[in-house]
């Protein structure tokens, strides 16, 4: 594999810029704790009490905004995880006592309820296969559940009363005010460290293009699942100090209504954000208070049709128009971060399996049913490396429904399929990339709010694991993308976000991005759609590249019969889910057959 | 007996209040989270109905129009920019429940008030006596539905809808006017809601939240059913008997869990729920 | 200007400076009740009763000198609004005392933050017994002055041998219940069933349905105050029962509201506008002078929150000053003279009350058909005094 040559980069600059970039942020942090540890004295007790409660809140909201902003679920479930935390101290407190040891004890087990109850909800609403509206379903019914299984609780839950006069630690308002703001500051500065990390993009890959994050490698459902699990320890702990302030707990805060406020406040501050969410909370929850007994119906009315009007016309919420009026100031900061270096990959392709097998690919009697529509009807043929295979036949023929059998094992309706010579049985798509299968789609499916090397690092997540805190300035690429990279000239627009490419460039892309999986059969679904001529010809040789220098196996289908004349070493014709002729170039032009075909006269099976 | 009536009545109640929900979602494939509030109008139509000296019976059709009225202006205010984007659908419209109940907080006041029953009293019937209201609520209902039904299965307007519901891009190629069929949906599913709302409240009472406990369980009944007001009479039908029934053996509380949690586990394995096919 | 002019200004400005130095500050009053939820059927009631009872505090004087206003906050009937509204109350309103009709979950809720805000609290609701507090007094019955009137009488004249209890599932439903259950059992009856839902439950369907499977011969029962007690009666009625019906929780104004299907229903309490008193007629003149067509009718829960201000009035005065040590105190040992009679919170931190025992009129008015007359609320906070 030749050398090539790696982008210029200054060791020194990294450094420095990582320093800078951090400088703010941090300041921020200090500020908050100054503000926090120094404000109780300074402001008049109401404030200083709904403050409490707002810092709780917003704990809560930076939750919702990682689940929702930043991952594309949305939760209403959120409230239900809080109020076990809160029970959990509620009930321990009322039946067994209070003690260090004793609150110690309910703290854990609030904790350990929610996460388990998270990774139930998980298993139920996050399957591969569910729809996002199943998932939001679900996350509907636990705080229904929860609040319902505590109204009928009876005495031991106190049902509509809740739980109050248990005693809790002896501490002032100025002490739990301290103990609340340093709780958020804090998981405020670690959350925020964790989305803008290298692991934290694959939250917003996922919100933004949850398929393509399939077909990356990446197990999108336990991805979800534990991003859940974690959310709601937090949230419970956040439950748990409520109840230990507050003194009393209520079904309501368990209730799918404080859900749904959630839900509000982070709209309304900023989905995405962060910072907005917190913010958003914090001003939604202490105005509310101070007006419930003056406007409280107007305030209200108000608030929702904000949110209506946020979730129809400004998605991102009202602090981004802060934010951009900060752009300025922030794009000079973050400027530097341009220096990030390409470097070549250890080569590990098909890492775990045992090695290329005699086939590439191998299909036997692959059939698919659309119920009584039979789409693909016996397909078998096999496929080595070096091979540039085009798959043609006439629209309905079954190409794109061969192509998804291959890359996802609980496609077909029956037949074997072998990647490498390893059944994929019925492996789902992030399964067959581990196989050595890469699909590349056929519209341009990449991350529209991601870079072009951030998107290159999410392909990469199977090979090399992104930080959960860190920024790397290094991105190590395989050869082969690297190849592609240069040679469309991705590379000298590593920081552009992606929806500010043209098409070609999003195609290529998405080819880089699929070789960044080292896969050994690269499926490619009509690679030149919406290409113009230069363009074609570049993939064209890109392709042919790829197969000969990095014992590729190219499965392509094509509508362009001259592309396909041009660089590929064997054609399939498929026809009404039949392989109607399986040879070389030159064997498939000069075939009557094929032409009758693509010309509508011939069914299959007449001869 | 009892509980077979109990179970039937149920059903008949749940029919009504989700038929509304599952033509909005058949035709726009969004769940219409105020449809909570439209339930409330028409409880409070109903209230000023009878406040008003009027026949009792007379709040159903106003109900039924205020309701609709509603609906129209939801529909074109706020719904448009959201067809396509279901899961902001239902924020939004959770959102213009709050407008809605607030609104109405505002002009008729936050407390709990109660509606004067049309019929009154109970009917001896198989050995017990039961709750002619009750009883008058499913012959009231399936005519709803049925009315329903025949606009669907018998007029134009409904062969638009049903054509809108089965394949919309290829209706409009068609030159069905889709947006006039999502308009003429919404509203109606509003006042079906209204009408809903209209016929509850002498069960009970009318207050600026009482539709919010019915929408969850109306929401989850949609989910399940198919699109066709079949299905949703039989999932009605079942997860109604359920909720009764657990009610009955074990506890009220956890009966009004029945449905959703149903619900939920029938969704996770047959995500066509009670859809034929 | 010349001197005399300058002179004239800063008199003037001095004499404003100083009137507005006498003009006293306002005693603040704060009271928190369900103006939304359960309870907001009663809400109005209670407002009225504390309204009047401070108009007749201020046309008398004020409480040592300084007049009285009222600060209403909305606890929505339950814990978590109650949190807000005592918050507000307490801290931003920055309110004198607190005299409150409310639903056990609020009061419960409640206490913690009114034993942070240090200031008096009169709670003026029956209740379920046994809630007590440094701050708090009450005016209003427990079920040791109240159950046993309605169980005796429905054994001695109704013949009743077995009861089914229905109940709201919280504090108060539970508590009142569990006496009732004991009360009657140490009768010698039996108790058929007991079944509750929560506080704002509305579907008593199931419920009905079992009461009616379990073949009792009489039912009890104790739901929040308000929305419950209409929905709970509503449904019976519509389902035929005609069983002797005690209903423990139900005030005379929510009876009126509920029109014929009230009739025949047995309550118990300690006031019903029946009471022949000259102190009841001077009241109801009072409210019907002052409120008019828009008069809710007073009952258990309104007339013990107008008793309380008073009280209050007159505690601060016997202590001569607002601060919560000195009033507390002195609430023990006032008694004021009210529609219900002599009220004075001196069993422990509650009130030895007449009770009467009635029956719902057709035309909503409560006939009284047993009386008791300084009946004792028991050992209720033993460890206060």
């Amino acid at each position: 594999m030749a050398d090539l040559p790696l982008s210029a980069a200054l060791p020194a600059a990294p450094l420095r810029t990582k320093r800078r970039r951090l400088a703010l942020p941090a300041l921020l942090t200090v500020i908050a704790l100054t503000l926090v540890l120094g404000a109780p004295e300074l402001l008049p007790t109401y404030l200083v009490n709904t403050l409490i409660r707002a810092f709780l809140y917003a704990a809560v909201a930076i939750t919702v905004d990682v689940l929702w902003g930043y991952t594309g679920i949305l939760t209403f479930g959120q409230s239900a995880f809080f109020g076990m935390g809160a029970y959990a101290a509620g009930l321990v407190f009322t039946h067994l006592g209070f003690s260090p040891g004793m609150a110690l004890f309910a703290l854990a087990a609030g904790v350990a309820v929610a996460m388990l109850v998270a990774a139930l909800l998980g298993w139920l609403a996050f399957y591969p296969g569910a729809s996002p509206l199943y998932g939001s379903v679900m996350t509907l019914v636990l705080p229904i559940v929860v609040s319902q299984l505590l109204y009928s609780g009876g005495n031991f839950t106190g049902s509509s009363s809740g739980l109050s006069g248990f005693e809790s630690f002896d501490l002032s308002i100025e002490a739990w005010f301290r103990i609340a703001g340093v709780f958020l500051v804090v998981l405020t500065g670690a959350v925020w460290l964790f989305v803008r990390s290298d692991g934290g993009k694959i939250l917003e890959a996922i919100r933004d293009n949850e398929q393509r994050c399939e077909y990356l490698g990446i197990n999108v459902s336990r991805v979800k699942v534990v991003l859940m699990i974690a959310c709601a320890g937090i949230a419970a702990v956040a439950g748990f100090l409520f109840a230990c302030v507050q003194m009393v707990v209520a079904p309501e805060y368990a209730g799918f209504v404080f859900g749904t406020e959630l839900l509000m406040w982070v709209a309304l501050g900023g989905r995405g954000t962060l910072i907005g969410p917190v913010l958003g909370t914090l001003v939604l929850d202490v105005t509310t208070s101070y007006l419930s007994g003056s406007l409280p119906f107007l305030w209200k009315l108000l608030s929702g049709l904000a949110f209506v009007i946020v979730i129809v016309a400004l998605p991102q919420g009202f602090t981004p128009a802060l934010w951009s009026s900060m752009k300025r100031w922030r794009r000079q900061a973050a400027a530097p971060l341009a220096a990030l270096e390409l470097q070549t990959a250890e080569p590990r392709p098909l890492a775990g399996l045992q090695g290329a097998g005699r086939h590439a690919l191998a299909l036997q009697d692959v059939r698919k049913n659309f119920g009584s529509l039979q789409v693909l009807q016996g397909i078998s043929f096999h496929a080595d490396p070096h091979e540039l295979l085009s798959l043609v036949g006439p629209n309905g023929a079954g190409k794109t429904t061969l192509m998804r059998c291959i890359a996802d094992g609980a496609e077909r309706s029956a037949g074997k399929l072998w990647l490498n010579d390893h059944e994929i049985k019925r492996a789902p798509p992030f399964a067959c990339v581990a196989l050595g299968a890469g699909r590349k789609f056929q519209n341009a499916n990449v991350f529209e709010t991601l870079t072009v090397a951030q998107a290159m690092r999410v392909a990469r997540t199977r090979h090399a694991r992104p930080s959960l805190w860190r920024r790397s300035a290094v991105l190590p690429l395989p050869a082969a993308a690297l190849q592609v990279m240069q040679a469309t000239g991705l590379d000298q627009h590593l920081n552009l976000p992606a929806s500010e490419l043209s098409h070609g460039m999003k195609q290529a892309l998405e080819l880089a991005m699929v070789m960044a999986l080292e896969p050994s059969v690269l499926l490619l679904d009509e690679p030149t759609a919406g290409l113009t001529k230069p363009e074609r010809t570049l993939i064209g040789q890109i392709l042919v590249d790829l197969t000969r220098e990095h014992a590729l196996c190219v499965l392509l289908v094509e509508h362009d019969l001259d592309f396909v004349r041009e660089i590929s070493s064997r054609v399939i014709v498929l026809h009404q889910g039949r392989i109607v002729l399986d040879g070389t170039v030159d064997e498939v032009v000069q075939s009557e057959l094929v032409r009758a075909v693509y010309a509508g006269g011939a069914h299959a099976g007449s001869s | 007996m009892t509980l077979l009536l109990d179970m039937l009545t149920t059903a008949a109640i749940l029919y009504g209040v989700a038929a509304g929900l599952l033509i909005v979602f058949g035709v726009m494939k969004i769940i219409n989270f105020a449809h909570g509030a439209f339930l409330t109008v028409g409880g409070y139509a109903a209230l000023l109905v009878t406040a008003m000296g009027w026949n009792p019976w007379w709040s159903l059709p106003c109900a039924f129009v205020v309701g609709a009225v509603c609906g129209m202006a939801v529909e074109r205010l706020v719904m448009r920019p959201l067809y396509s984007r279901p899961l902001d659908a239902i924020l939004a419209t959770w959102g213009l429940g709050i407008v809605i109940g607030q609104c109405i907080t505002l002009t008729l006041g936050r407390g709990v008030q109660f509606v004067q029953s049309p019929v009154t009293g109970a009917v001896a019937l198989f050995g017990t006596t039961y709750s002619e209201y009750r009883l008058l609520l499913v012959p009231v209902v399936l005519c709803v539905v049925a009315a329903l039904g025949w606009v669907l299965n018998g007029t134009r307007l409904g062969l638009m809808t049903r054509a809108v519901i089965m394949n919309e891009e290829l209706a409009r190629s068609l030159g069905i006017n889709s947006a006039l069929v999502r308009f003429a949906t919404f509203s109606v599913g509003a006042g079906l809601a209204g009408l809903a709302g209209a016929l509850i409240t002498p069960l009970s009472s009318v207050d600026p939240n009482m539709g919010v406990p019915w929408l969850v369980s109306a929401f989850m009944i949609v989910m399940v059913s198919g699109v066709s007001l079949v299905s949703l009479g039989v999932a009605c039908l079942v997860l109604g008997s359920a909720q009764v029934l657990v009610s009955s053996w074990a506890n009220p509380i956890l009966g009004g869990l029945t449905i959703v949690v149903l619900a939920a586990l029938v969704l996770r394995f047959r995500p066509e729920g009670f859809a034929r096919g | 200007m010349n001197i005399t002019n300058r002179n004239l200004l800063l008199c003037i400005a001095l004499a404003g400076a100083s009137a507005s130095a006498l003009a006293k500050d306002p005693v603040v009053i704060g009271t928190a009740v369900g103006l939304s939820g359960a309870n907001s059927v009663v809400a109005p009631s209670v407002v009225q009763a504390s309204q009047l009872a401070i108009d007749e505090i201020n046309a008398a004087g004020g409480i040592l000198g300084r007049p009285v206003t009222l600060e209403v906050a909305d606890d929505a009937s339950g814990a978590a609004g109650a949190q807000k509204a005592y918050d507000s109350l307490l801290f931003q309103k920055k309110v004198d005392a607190i005299v409150s009709m409310e639903t056990s979950a609020a009061r419960n809720a409640a206490l913690p933050i009114v034993s942070r805000g240090k200031k008096p609290y009169i709670y003026t609701s029956f209740y379920e017994g046994r809630s007590c507090n440094k701050y708090m007094y009450v005016n209003a019955w427990v079920p040791e002055q109240q159950v046993a009137s309605v169980v005796d009488y429905f054994g001695k004249n109704l013949g009743s041998k077995s009861y089914f209890l229905i109940g709201s599932d919280y504090a108060f439903g539970r508590g009142m219940l569990e006496f009732t259950r004991k009360y009657i059992l140490s009768k010698g009856s039996k108790v058929a069933g007991e079944e509750y839902l929560p506080m704002d439950g509305s579907d008593w369907t199931a419920i009905i349905s079992k009461l009616k499977a379990s073949g009792a011969d009489a039912l009890i029962t104790s739901t929040a105050g308000g929305a419950p007690n209409v929905t709970l009666t509503k449904q019976l009625r519509a389902a035929g029962v005609t069983l002797p019906f005690g209903n423990l929780g139900v005030d005379e104004g929510t009876a009126k509201s509920m029109g014929a299907d009230a009739q025949g229903v047995y309550v118990a309490g300690s006031y019903y506008t029946n009471i022949d008193t000259p102190a009841n007629k001077k009241f109801l003149a009072a409210m019907q002078k002052k409120f008019g067509a828009d008069l809710k009718t007073p009952n258990d829960l309104s007339v013990p929150q107008y008793e309380a201000v008073w009280a209050y009035k007159l505690a601060a005065e016997k202590a001569g000053s607002l601060d919560a040590d000195k009033v507390l105190a002195a609430l023990g040992e006032v008694s004021f003279e009210g529609p219900r009679g002599t009220i004075k919170m001196d069993k422990q931190r509650h009130a030895a009350l007449s009770m009467y025992m009635g029956q719902v009129q057709p035309d909503g008015s409560i006939k009284i058909l047993e009386a008791f007359k300084n009946v004792s609320p028991g050992e209720q906070c033993p460890k206060l005094k």
